[in-house]
């Protein structure tokens, strides 16, 4: 496994230089070369960066001269300052013999710095870049080349579990702010050379390094090369989190539906990666996106597959009929009273009238009453520090629930409508698509009101056209249902086993072979013997 | 021609679809009384012959659309001409189950909405479909086609558990001999709704695989077949011969008398949903055959462009071509099963045909060098 | 380009829900939910319509409010005038509210109406209506105006119009002697040459004024009490007569209606000794033709226990079993002759024997159509089978014995 390792970064290493040589190529102007006095290499640092106070920067002496003649150059809390002192500063100094025959530049890289990523640097560019990203930087009297040593590191968030995707079964694990802590987690759940990885940074001024991630063999070429392309053709100069690459990246823009999937849970990545999808790992985000992205990808959770499969089906269904529910659910109220009172059932309707008997307004702005409002209470409550938190759901509870039905202001039944669509677009596993529906329930509630339930089913229907016409990467939106895939239904409302889920997702996973073997289903013991022989056993011990 | 790809199971779908579309709302066949069930068997025989012409045309000329093969077949102006009248054909016929199905919305749920109105929006909405192109109303189609049948499947039991069903109401069978049922075959069901199928020939040319077109079309025609004389036979087990004939939507008023566990009653949304859904496929189908010919027609490279336009004829048209809804009617039976029908959903193609078999019969004997 | 046209779009949308103003839409507190309608004719000819509207505030029981059950559950509504439509509207001079009759799910129509004109044509503009339901179900008020029925306030279930369905339903289950018949299948009926209408009928006891107060229903025994009549025979629309008793009940057997009900037979001697609880019933009509005249062969099968055993019987022995069900079939077959009779005293065919000869014989049929119910009917001979099985005698087998 060391050996694929080590192979991979090889590779990943020369990936990198092909990057670096067309970004030359990209940019022809002439890139100022390192001077060569140590001095004036040092001001040049301190002008390039404003004598920023976070720029340390170490004069040390290699050997027995006199004056120093090497210089450590990092940025203090991204570099990892115990590593520079132990493995630069101290070898440093402690190298006192100096054989004036070979350049101190070279006994500085095979001698002196005991670190395992170092290399050299001739232009100032590539210096900058790599000190901003957290690695020190030696530079050397009388050279025009200076070193990288990779001492990234500093202080991060520790691994701590997913705030956003919770389960009650599965890995406790979740990604970090740091690219490299996130891509590791990935890899240690794929351990697999064919897991390729491939960097570049985005970004014109902040230079956020972005990593594409995808199992060869596995991933559809031509798909991987889409997103290769729109992440190259990316023109900005801040990537601050993942949103700000997916805005850039998506198949449709005027959609509230997210035509990518993103995900807080390593063990989600790499279950999508195993289907042949493509994730973007964006630094400084704890959020993987993860590419071509499904609509009933949004409705499945990690636990549905480590969990039963008739069990995970039933959920399914449920979060399907929760996402109606939360679209439809006010709009249908609205629909009833205004417009099909002969849909329901006599005494229901009663209920209803009576309620509504004083109630001062349609029922429109009484459910956009209790709509907004109810919307006002959950933007409060999100943004709230945590411990004013409580004081708002009390508050909430009174103003929504008791005190406006007792004034006469809404009627309980609209309450328990909102109460239920609240719920219901909680209970949305995938937070994107429970804010889409968020928005769309306006919509519905509107149609409803000027048609009934004509309007809600031709909005359904727009809502199913709208659908139907977005792509993920080019891969239609809806799949496998339309359009149908039979072979890949086993695992979209329903779920099931994974011993009968034998084929990955046709239109965006080359790996045709199947992914489980033959006669996987469990069985019980072929002979009853084994069983029996056991009472058989009990039964002469009681004798 | 765009770019597009329709999967066998999405044709199958479509016509499935479009078939049902608004026959399954009116009293179709109801002149042969209690054997109108049998009328519509006879009607979907009809459409599976139509249907096989229709095949071994665009056998002739797999890669071709209707109104391109039509000028190979009868030279440029003739063939432009004949592809001009069945776009006029499909938009009237999409104007037509418009309004059909706007006079039955303003029937039963919407008394005091104009007509306009309540067309207008379902145009929209076709327009919208229409202008993202012919895939997607295949894959809107085979979501809705999940959802139609579980409701239909559900409305079924409903009825057969709500102890509706009177077979008697059925018998006695062939009261008057044959005769009727035979006289309803070639005066209604052969047209309307199995002739119509003739607006595929303007899909056939994306269908992936062409070998298996005409057994998906013909499974579909039979399926679609057998719902519509099993809806009919159910109308008129629950209402009786007369009540159906007299009712404007029979199904509707079957669902209506649905009273299951006190509870499960007043089903109307039921027939709601089913009939937008049903119309709005229908409406599109034809919408998509008229914008499609035209593009093809006058050499317009977006056909998307045009839908706007043309779905404004449509709507315009829905709401002038009859002052009630008598006339209307009255003009489909009379008129389009008398006049139009005849000559362009049977005898076109039939000529067609005749023309492809006996043109490419002198080229394939000709010795080939 | 693009934008444009999706702002061109949005805004059509948006003008378009804007201006359609909500053309068919009808606040829940617009509306005068009718429950019942009774249909009467006053002296000037012109009809008269009763609806009972329901006060949606005083039947839930809810939280809001006030004091939920201070008023009457209903209130009552009339109007004249020479067609149903023209007096439901004329009604809007006395109320706040659109009239609403997706929920009217009773129609009361006077004795006197039903007996001077045929009621197909009030039923016309019930079907026709699209809020109308025509799964209402009718009665007539008998003995009584139909505008006495609506009236009347009533206890357990507070809207009375529901009493009325309920009542009519639960003793159609459990008695027989009445029908509900909903609108659809009356004008099914109507319609039909070879069957006539059967309706049940709804009294009144007591005192019609009384019963329309509250305290009507705040006592334990109502001043006015409604509750199912007879059942009223129907020909050529019009009502002919009434039926009751055992040939009513007779005449759900020949419809097929009947589900349960209690029929006591006599035993060695004694008058009604044994009651048989009857639990199902098949009955199915056979007509053909036999020499020129119908012949309609009756094949009844029962199913039911024994409920009540008031004399000395060994309900132990198989064959004394099997006695008593020859005993209930003569009472069976005895009603169900009751019932013919009276049907072709009549002359009204409301059991469907033309229909069940026009499925067999179409032919004979078409020539006997226009004449059937004065000619042919009461020509018909029938026979009668009855299958009756005894399946089970309750907790106990035989009866006791008191020793003294």
């Amino acid at each position: 496994m060391t050996m694929s390792l080590f192979s991979l970064s090889k590779k990943m290493k020369k990936l990198k230089l092909q990057k670096k040589q067309t970004q030359q190529t990209g940019h022809p102007q002439p890139v100022k070369a390192i001077h060569s006095a140590l001095q004036d290499q040092i001001d040049y640092i301190k002008e390039k960066t404003g004598n920023s106070t976070d720029v340390n920067i170490r004069k040390l002496q290699l050997g027995d001269g006199i004056g120093p003649n090497v210089a450590v150059v990092f940025i203090e809390g991204i570099a990892d300052s115990k590593a520079i002192n132990d493995f630069i500063i101290e070898s440093t100094m402690n190298h006192r013999t100096v054989h004036n025959s070979r350049p101190l530049f070279e006994i500085l890289l095979e001698d002196v710095v005991a670190l395992g990523d170092v290399k050299e640097i001739t232009d100032w560019e590539n210096l900058f870049l790599s000190l901003m990203s957290g690695e020190s930087i030696i530079l050397v009297d009388g050279s025009h080349k200076a070193l990288s040593a990779s001492t990234r590191g500093g202080e991060q968030r520790s691994i701590q579990e997913p705030s956003s995707q919770v389960t009650v079964r599965g890995p406790r694990d979740g990604f970090t702010e740091s690219i490299r802590t996130n891509t590791a987690l990935i890899r240690r759940r794929i351990q697999n050379p064919n897991l390729w990885m491939e960097n570049m940074k985005i970004g014109s001024v902040t230079k956020t390094d972005v990593s594409i991630m995808y199992i060869k063999g596995i991933a559809k070429e031509d798909i991987v090369q889409e997103v290769r392309n729109r992440l190259k053709s990316i023109e900005i100069d801040s990537i601050l989190e993942s949103g700000y690459i997916e805005q850039f990246i998506e198949d449709e823009a005027l959609t509230t539906f997210p035509t990518l999937y993103h995900t807080e849970r390593p063990d989600m990545v790499a279950g999508n990666l195993l289907e042949g999808r493509v994730a973007i790992v964006v630094n400084g985000t704890p959020f993987v996106l993860i590419a071509p992205a499904v609509f009933i990808q949004f409705f499945q959770s990690v636990e549905d597959y480590y969990g039963r499969a008739d069990i995970a089906t039933a959920l399914r269904f449920l979060r399907i009929l929760i996402f109606f529910i939360s679209i439809i659910a006010p709009a249908a109220y609205i629909a009833i009273t205004t417009f099909h009172q002969e849909m329901i059932p006599t005494q229901l309707l009663i209920a209803i009238a009576a309620q509504r008997e004083t109630v001062p307004f349609p029922a429109l702005v009484e459910a956009l009453i209790m709509e907004v409002s109810f919307e006002i209470l959950r933007e409060a409550g999100v943004r709230m520090p945590r411990a004013v938190g409580s004081a708002i759901s009390i508050v909430g509870a009174l103003v929504i629930g008791q005190a406006a039905v007792q004034a006469g202001i809404v009627s309980p039944a609209m309450v328990i409508v909102v109460a239920i669509t609240a719920i219901a677009n909680f209970a949305t596993p995938a937070f994107a698509v429970a804010i889409s529906s968020r928005l769309i329930r306006f919509g519905f509630m509107f149609a409803a009101a000027t048609f009934g339930f004509y309007g809600i089913i031709l909005g359904v229907i727009i809502l199913a056209v709208h659908l139907c016409s977005l792509r993920s990467f080019g891969v239609p939106y809806l799949t496998p249902m339309a359009p149908l895939i039979v072979e890949n239904l086993g695992d979209t409302i329903v779920r099931l086993p994974l011993w009968a889920q034998k084929k990955r997702p046709r239109l965006f996973s080359s790996e045709l072979e199947n992914r489980v073997g033959e006669n996987q289903k469990p069985q019980p013991p072929k002979s009853k013997g084994m069983v029996n022989s056991i009472i058989e056993k009990g039964d002469q011990d009681e004798n | 021609m765009e770019k597009a790809r329709i999967s066998l199971y999405q044709l199958f779908v479509l016509i499935l679809l479009f078939e049902l579309g608004s026959a399954i709302l009116v009293p179709l066949a109801i002149e042969a009384k209690q054997d109108s069930w049998l009328s519509i068997l006879f009607g979907m025989a009809g459409g599976l012959f139509l249907f096989w012409i229709h095949y071994r045309l665009f056998l002739y000329y797999p890669e071709l659309s209707p109104p391109e093969y039509m000028q190979k077949l009868l030279g440029k102006i003739a063939g432009n001409l004949l592809a001009f009248c069945y776009i006029i054909l499909f938009i009237y016929l999409a104007a037509r189950v418009l309004r059909d199905f706007g006079e039955m919305l303003l029937t039963f749920a919407y008394l005091e909405t104009p007509l306009f109105m309540v067309n207008a929006l379902l145009m929209l909405v076709i327009i919208y479909a229409v202008s993202k192109g012919i895939e997607v109303v295949a894959r809107t189609g085979e979501l809705f086609f999940v959802s139609i049948y579980l409701l239909a499947i559900t409305g079924f039991i409903l009825i057969v558990f709500s102890g509706l069903i009177d077979v008697n109401n059925l018998k006695p069978i062939l009261e008057e001999g044959i005769f009727p049922v035979i006289k309803v075959f070639y005066t209604q069901t052969l047209f309307f709704p199995f002739g119509e199928v003739i607006v595929f020939t303007m899909i056939f040319p994306y269908v992936t695989k062409r070998k298996k077109v005409i057994k998906v079309g013909l499974f579909a025609i039979g399926l679609s077949g057998i719902n519509l004389a099993i809806t009919m036979a159910i109308n008129i087990g629950v209402l009786g011969v007369d009540l159906t004939s007299r009712s404007q939507f029979p199904l509707l008023s079957t669902i209506q008398s649905i009273q299951v566990a006190e509870f499960l009653e007043r089903l109307d949304v039921f027939f709601m949903i089913a009939t937008v859904i049903s119309i709005y496929f229908k409406v599109s189908i034809y919408f998509y055959a008229a914008v499609a010919s035209t593009a093809i027609i006058f050499k317009i490279k977006e056909p998307s462009k045009l839908t706007y336009p043309m779905g404004l004829i449509v709507l315009f048209m829905s709401v002038t071509i009859a002052s009630s809804y008598a006339e209307h009617l009255k003009e489909g039976l009379e008129f389009v099963t008398r006049y139009l029908h005849p000559f362009l959903l049977i005898l076109f193609p039939l000529l067609l045909l005749g023309i492809a078999f006996f043109k490419n019969r002198k080229r394939s004997t000709q010795p080939s060098p | 380009m693009k934008i444009e046209r999706l702002l061109f779009f949005l805004i059509f949308i948006v003008s378009i829900f804007l201006l359609s103003g909500c053309w068919s839409k009808k606040e829940l507190t617009d509306l005068a939910i009718v429950a019942a309608l009774g249909i009467d004719k006053n002296e000037q000819g012109r009809y008269v319509g009763t609806m009972q509207i329901i006060n949606p505030g005083n039947v839930a029981s809810g939280l809001q409010g006030g004091g939920g059950n201070q008023g009457p559950p209903v209130s009552i509504v009339s109007g004249t005038g020479d067609t149903i439509v023209e007096l439901s509207r004329n009604t809007s001079r006395k109320l706040s509210r659109r009239l609403y009759y997706a929920h009217t799910n009773l129609v009361v129509i006077s004795e006197e109406l039903a007996k001077e004109e045929a009621i197909n044509e009030i039923l016309d503009s019930l079907e026709r209506d699209a809020q109308f339901r025509s799964t209402a179900i009718i009665v007539i008020a008998q003995g009584k105006k139909a505008s006495d029925i609506v009236k009347v306030l009533t206890a357990i279930d507070k809207i009375p119009a529901n009493k009325v369905i309920k009542t009519l339903r639960i003793t159609e289950k459990t008695w027989g002697e009445n029908i509900a018949v909903n609108v659809q299948e009356a004008i099914k009926t109507l319609v039909s040459p070879g069957k006539e209408l059967v309706v049940s009928g709804f009294r009144l006891s007591g005192d019609v004024s009384k019963g329309t107060k509250t305290e009507n229903t705040q006592q334990t025994e109502p001043s006015a009490l409604l509750y199912a009549g007879s059942l009223a025979i129907f020909k050529n629309g019009k009502l002919v007569d009434w039926i009751d008793g055992e040939a009513s009940r007779g005449s759900l057997f020949l419809l097929d209606k009947l589900k349960s009900s209690a029929i006591a037979i006599n035993w060695k001697g004694k008058e009604e000794a044994v009651t048989y609880e009857l639990i199902r019933q098949k009955t199915k009509i056979m007509a053909k033709m036999e020499n020129g005249t119908p012949r309609v062969s009756i094949k009844v099968e029962a199913e039911g226990n024994l409920g009540e055993i008031r004399a000395a019987a060994d309900v132990t022995d198989p064959d004394v079993l099997l006695n008593i069900e020859k005993a209930i079939e003569k009472e069976i077959k005895k009603e169900i002759n009751q019932a013919v009779q009276q049907a072709k005293t009549y002359k009204a065919d409301i059991f469907g024997f033309g229909e069940a000869l026009h499925r067999t014989n179409p032919k004979v049929w078409k020539k006997m159509k226009s004449n059937w119910n004065d000619v042919y009917f009461p020509e018909v001979k029938t026979e009668i089978v009855v299958d009756a099985f005894v399946r089970r005698t309750g907790l106990r087998n035989n009866p006791h014995k008191v020793n003294k």
